[in-house]
């Protein structure tokens, strides 16, 4: 078959216009495809991760937005000495947008040890100690920095909190890369006298025997009759209660993805057939030569699969790069989704736009093949 | 020695209620070597009897036997490799590949066939040659006149040596210079390369250069044997 790739590129060339009106066409929408699935992929990665399964979440009872939850901090020490409790992190956390935002800026401090010990950080710039030296230090993640320009050396203001950069991160958990870390009191102070001893959520983590409802069950117990009521919930289901609007907007725009692979479908199919038409007499003369009926439809497969793919691999190459150099993420009420571009991401694009193209291929195939060669040159053209 | 037998041949289709049948019952017996011109009006069915012969039109009844195979009896498939391998065709209207050059279009039919590049390549050179197109071997059709067009047909159709070559038409299209010009290359093919030549065409010069003229009328089929006799035939 490979004998016949000089005809098939050749008769590209000799329709350009038409091709790449159809490879730039499939090349947009596998482009939005690869987007889609990029913020699917994001949420997936949030709420379904294993650690978030292990990991409790205490929030204030009926609270939503971080700015409103506000637990006493010596819910720690209580906490931590709970059965199965392996460590609790207290983290307030500051955000300049409580609604969904694609530019939210979310501010996470915590004591500095914790941090270290707890999330796998990986310094692209600036140092630890550099951090732990400065009272307003802050560990910038990759994504927010990329999207405001931020370095090392830098202060920035946020919604009256003012940092200085003494860190840039990166972190396997992409979403991680959309926060600014800093010390838990400097964040406390930076929000007023009346934040000081005040917590937003506390992070507990478990022992890997645990009974995680029994736990956040215990929790919320304990403090029912308390000064402040807590809601505890597996980070995983913390995240996505938070962002249960977002996701039905996300599990809607899947719709979208399946639209693009429709209209590649259509898109293809369609230049496949009128190459068809317009060639009902070559693949006359082709057969005549000796073609098989089998190997014009194969090189009416090719051809369709050809488009499809590099349409395909155009628009995914496309959306990993912007989805690479943008960092784009949304965030909602101090939870960010990272629509990071990803291996799977690119397979499953290439597959798409090869099972699109094997199938954009098979009726017109058909077609050609089952013509009898003399109707077939008895075509004009 | 019998190439082709035509045996009973009869071919009927139908135009709305009314049935056509343009080959009734006939025979033919085309022999190695030969050059045969088939002759006969508009609508008669000479281009259809060419078709069957080359194994792209089926038999309503009947048998074509090739070298022994009786080629109304293979699959699409078959038939397709069977053609591949024993048939040049020559279309009246050259039907060459419009984005290929004269080079890739003698090469595309080598291409079914099992051989080295190298010999892909001595091949088609050796055939520009004979049609002397060696200095167009890299134009595209539409680089080419009609008659430059067809002689790269010719080229085409020669190019895997095949038992048999059928050409429909192949002046037809063509001025008086250039249909002389194809004329004496298709006699050269014949005489030169000791290629068999089915050669349909309405042109009583034409027809004139082959070795055996066979006219096609109602039906059937007569063999000009002299000036003042026609041999009807009858047998295969």
């Amino acid at each position: 078959m490979f004998q016949f790739l000089p005809y098939l590129l050749k008769g590209f060339w000799g329709h350009r216009a038409r091709a790449m009106l159809t490879v730039s066409g499939t090349a947009v929408a596998l482009f939005v495809f690869c987007f889609v699935s990029a913020v699917q992929d994001g949420l997936l990665r949030l709420t379904q991760d294993k650690q978030a399964q292990r990991t409790l979440v205490v929030f204030q009872e009926n609270r939503f937005c971080p700015t409103s939850s506000r637990l006493p901090q010596d819910y720690t020490k209580h906490i931590a000495e709970l059965p199965s409790v392996t460590g609790v992190i207290p983290i307030k956390v500051v955000t300049n947008n409580c609604r969904a935002s694609l530019d939210a800026i979310v501010f996470q401090g915590m004591p500095a040890e914790k941090l270290r010990s707890s999330r796998e950080l990986n310094l692209t710039a600036g140092s630890w100690s550099a951090f732990e030296g400065a009272d307003d230090g802050a560990l910038v993640g990759q994504a927010v920095a990329n999207r405001r320009n931020l370095s090392v050396g830098k202060k920035f203001t946020i919604n009256e909190v003012t940092v200085l950069v003494t860190g840039v991160f990166q972190s396997p958990t992409t979403a991680e890369e959309n926060l600014i870390y800093t010390h838990l009191d400097f964040l406390q102070r930076a929000r007023g006298q009346n934040s000081v001893g005040t917590v937003t959520q506390m992070e507990v983590h478990l022992s890997d025997d645990a009974d995680v409802d029994h736990v956040a069950a215990t929790i919320d117990a304990h403090y029912r009759g308390g000064p402040v009521a807590t809601t505890t919930r597996t980070k995983g289901m913390f995240q996505a209660d938070t962002l249960a609007d977002l996701a039905e907007l996300i599990g809607f725009i899947h719709y979208l993805g399946y639209a693009c692979v429709g209209l590649v479908l259509a898109l293809v199919a369609t230049t496949t057939v009128m190459s068809v038409q317009d060639r009902i007499k070559e693949h006359g003369v082709l057969q005549t030569i000796g073609l098989r009926p089998n190997r014009i439809f194969r090189l009416i497969v090719s051809e369709s699969t050809l488009l499809s793919t590099a349409g395909g691999l155009l628009g995914i190459g496309a959306g990993l790069v912007f989805l690479s150099f943008t960092g784009l993420a949304v965030a909602a009420e101090g939870v960010t989704i990272s629509f990071r571009p990803s291996m799977d991401l690119a397979i499953t694009g290439a597959i798409v736009s090869v099972v699109v193209g094997v199938l954009a291929g098979i009726i017109p195939g058909i077609q050609a093949a089952r013509t009898k060669i003399v109707t077939a040159l008895r075509q004009a053209g | 020695m019998t190439l082709v037998q035509v045996k009973n041949v009869t071919k009927q289709y139908a135009n709305g209620e009314e049935t056509i049948t343009p080959l009734n019952e006939v025979n033919l017996e085309v022999h190695q070597g030969d050059f045969l011109s088939l002759m006969g009006a508009s609508g008669s069915g000479k281009s259809t009897l060419l078709n069957m012969i080359a194994g792209i039109d089926e038999v309503t009844s009947g048998e074509i036997l090739v070298e022994g195979t009786d080629i109304t009896k293979l699959s699409r498939g078959k038939l397709a490799d069977w053609r591949a391998s024993h048939v040049g065709y020559i279309f009246q209207t050259h039907n060459l590949i419009p984005v290929l050059t004269a080079y890739e279009n003698v090469e595309m039919p080598l291409l079914l066939l099992k051989m080295s590049a190298a010999e892909r390549r001595k091949r088609v050179e050796i055939a520009l040659e004979a049609v002397n197109l060696t200095d167009r071997a890299t134009h595209y059709p539409r680089q080419m006149s009609g008659g430059q067009e067809q002689r790269v047909g010719i080229a085409r159709a020669i190019v895997a040596s095949p038992t048999l070559v059928v050409a429909d038409e192949p002046t037809g299209n063509l001025d008086d210079e250039t249909t002389e010009q194809i004329l004496e290359l298709l006699q050269r093919v014949n005489n030169e390369l000791g290629m068999t030549l089915l050669m349909v065409t309405h042109d009583i010069e034409a027809s004139e250069i082959a070795k055996r003229q066979i006219r096609l009328e109602r039906g059937k089929l007569t063999e000009r044997q002299s000036e003042s006799t026609n041999r009807e035939i009858t047998a295969a």
